[in-house]
């Protein structure tokens, strides 16, 4: 007997889809990204040559700051619904779930708030 | 305490296979990274709101320790770009490469590559450690 034809489903893309999606063209994104940041800073710089002087020189071209505020939307966003996989291969409560997600959601808006200030406003006095 | 010694039992005695590796490596790695991320954000934050801070956690990463975990954090970084490159690839482009054996020998090859690539970096890095800690650069 022949298997039944497979019947074509349409689901409404969720969230969680498009977040799935994400996770892998910032992936693509960020390979390049902070890899170059990377081999900058901790290889030719080196951190015992970083200062607040240099961190000045840096962000006194728009380029660099454009790059780090690049880095600082795709890596922490990415970092960030990374860690909700992780927590959610665990957690399988709705409500569990849902606070996690807000805490998550917070964190990831303070810290980028931070970092967002930094780069807008750069070195203080 | 039976669940406990069932878990060390298997924990030892199960075999991961190539996937498995790859995955646990992506999820150590990622975390970490990200544990290190959050923290590299507020320090870099300190520049704006309060730059005397900024030079105190530089102190931090001119540590000895903090130099050695510098570069198990490279080591991080270009294992989870490489992999998480792999599997954007597989699931976006090819997802027909995901059988049992291309898993298998794409997994074997990104961690040579990533074994390859790290090693200049932990010959430079591991060079400024050793002169840092040392030799009184």
């Amino acid at each position: 007997m022949a298997p039944p034809a497979a019947t074509p489903v349409t689901t409404r893309r969720s969230w969680l889809t498009v977040a799935w999606t994400l996770m892998r063209l910032s992936a693509i994104l960020l390979v390049p990204l902070v890899w170059i940041h990377v081999v900058i800073q901790d290889m030719l710089v080196g951190v015992h040559r970083i200062n607040l002087e240099y961190v000045a020189m840096r962000w006194a071209s728009l380029g660099w700051r454009i790059y780090d505020a690049g880095l600082l939307c795709f890596a922490f966003a990415h970092g960030t619904n990374g860690l909700r996989q992780v927590l959610e291969d665990y957690i399988h409560g709705r409500r569990a779930r849902r606070v996690i997600r807000v805490l998550l959601f917070c964190f990831w808006l303070g810290i980028t708030a931070l970092g967002a200030a930094a780069v807008i406003g750069g070195v203080g006095s | 305490m039976q669940s406990l010694a069932k878990f060390a039992h298997a924990s030892t005695h199960y075999r991961p296979r190539d996937g498995m590796i790859a995955f646990l490596l992506h999820r150590i790695s990622g975390l970490a990274v990200l544990f290190f991320l959050s923290i590299h954000i507020i320090d870099t934050a300190m520049v704006y709101f309060h730059p005397s801070g900024y030079e105190d956690f530089l102190a931090v990463y001119r540590s000895p320790y903090f130099m050695l975990a510098e570069i198990a954090l490279v080591a991080g970084v270009i294992y989870h770009g490489l992999n998480g490159f792999r599997i954007a690839l597989f699931d976006l482009v090819l997802p027909s490469a995901w059988t049992i054996d291309r898993e298998r020998l794409s997994v074997r090859l990104t961690i040579l590559l990533a074994f390859i690539l790290w090693l200049p970096a932990g010959v430079i890095m591991g060079g400024n450690f050793i002169g840092y800690t040392f030799l009184g650069w």
